[in-house]
């Protein structure tokens, strides 16, 4: 929400002004950021929407596989991501606004890594 | 003329005399020439890798005019209040419909422009758009078909280029709800107001649509470390919106 990008897809009423690239956000909670942690599962570094699929183990043992949509290739390829950022088996604490409908799935904002690394796909990073 | 093309493309089936006939009436492409390449040195340097920004900064203590809005004719406020009445939950786009114009020059992706002897090329990252502007002089179509980005032809006027283009298809909009008729024209003026911003005026005009010409201002930074990247919105598109309006996203692996 912090960034001028997401403001401007939000107020633009009139596509002559900057609309959004894809599709509406509208299916995201974006008022409820939720945390996440698992093992990422496959990383899809595809248009229109990156994917990232992470195995999440609940209290009970099961596991349970999250599908998060990202931003595309082409914009996090202009912000120091790669198609290698994040790999199967990695150990990963994601930060997403959820789907509203309950779903397992939401909209991927930002990471962190085992080793500490912080990487943001969208917005910024809450203030320290 | 393209009336004529069209008979021109059927006659090919036909004979070759009535063919030769109606390509005779089609526009041709000159071959460029090292003068007409060297020209071109002469004009602004629009090429490269542009992205919108929300343009310079207002003057300190003043708050930048709202943007110009369209004024609708009744019978589009109306088509307007029936879509807002039952709004679907995305637009086509989820479905990888790319938006035409006017949007495609709005997209939070780049634009690339190629600047060769009689054409001005402007590649849209979005949804890999392509929008061919002719600057040869060549008329607009008699009777254009109609696309999603248009017939457009160009001239310059000092370091502005100019941008006229008609014949778009009724299924891009100027917004969500926000309909025009096949009279839509739209004129972009288009010129560096410094050496790495580019800012497009655009005007549109509908005589069906609008009571009104509205215009609005756009502002690029152009950036010579990027390249356009590849966007087929095919390869792995999960969101969709069906007949109902309905958005849906496919999250199996």
């Amino acid at each position: 929400m912090k960034t001028i990008l997401m403001r401007s897809i939000l107020a633009a009423a009139l596509v002559i002004g900057v609309a959004q690239a894809h599709h509406s956000f509208t299916m995201f909670n974006n008022t409820a950021e939720q945390t996440i942690t698992g093992t990422v599962k496959e990383f899809q570094w595809t248009n229109p929407h990156t994917f990232t699929f992470v195995d999440v183990t609940g209290a009970d043992g099961k596991v349970e596989t999250w599908g998060l949509e990202g931003m595309s290739p082409n914009y996090l390829g202009r912000r120091g991501w790669t198609k290698r950022t994040l790999q199967p088996g990695d150990k990963i604490t994601v930060t997403i606004y959820p789907l509203k409908d309950g779903l397992k799935g939401g909209m991927f904002l930002r990471c962190k890594l085992a080793d500490g690394t912080e990487k943001v796909m969208f917005g910024t990073p809450p203030r320290q | 003329m393209l009336k004529a093309c069209r008979f021109g493309c059927r006659c090919t089936l036909v004979t070759l005399g009535l063919t030769i006939a109606a390509t005779a009436s089609a526009q041709i492409t000159k071959a460029p020439t090292a003068a007409s390449w060297a020209e071109l040195a002469k004009l602004p340097d629009f090429g490269g890798v542009w992205e919108v920004t929300r343009g310079p900064a207002p003057a300190a203590g003043t708050r930048p005019a709202p943007p110009e809005q369209p004024s609708l004719t009744p019978k589009y406020a109306e088509m307007l209040k029936a879509y807002r009445a039952h709004p679907p939950q995305d637009s086509v786009a989820a479905n990888c419909v790319p938006p035409g114009m006017p949007g495609v020059m709005g997209q939070p992706y780049p634009l690339e422009f190629i600047i060769s002897p009689g054409k001005v090329t402007i590649i849209a990252e979005a949804y890999m758009q392509v929008r061919h502007i002719y600057t040869d002089g060549r008329p607009h179509p008699e009777d254009p078909d109609l696309t999603f980005n248009g017939h457009s032809i160009g001239k310059w006027e000092k370091d502005t280029l100019v941008v006229d283009t008609v014949g778009f298809s009724k299924a891009t909009s100027l917004g969500a709800g926000i309909n025009h008729s096949e009279k839509m024209h739209i004129v972009e003026r288009m010129r560096l107001t410094a050496p790495d911003n580019l800012e497009i005026v655009t005007t549109i005009d509908d005589a069906e649509a609008l009571t009104k010409p509205f215009t609005r201002t756009a502002n690029f930074a152009r950036h010579r470390d990027w390249t356009t990247a590849e966007y087929i919105c095919q390869e792995n598109n999960r969101n969709s919106v069906d007949e109902s309006g309905k958005a849906g996203i496919n999250l199996t692996r």
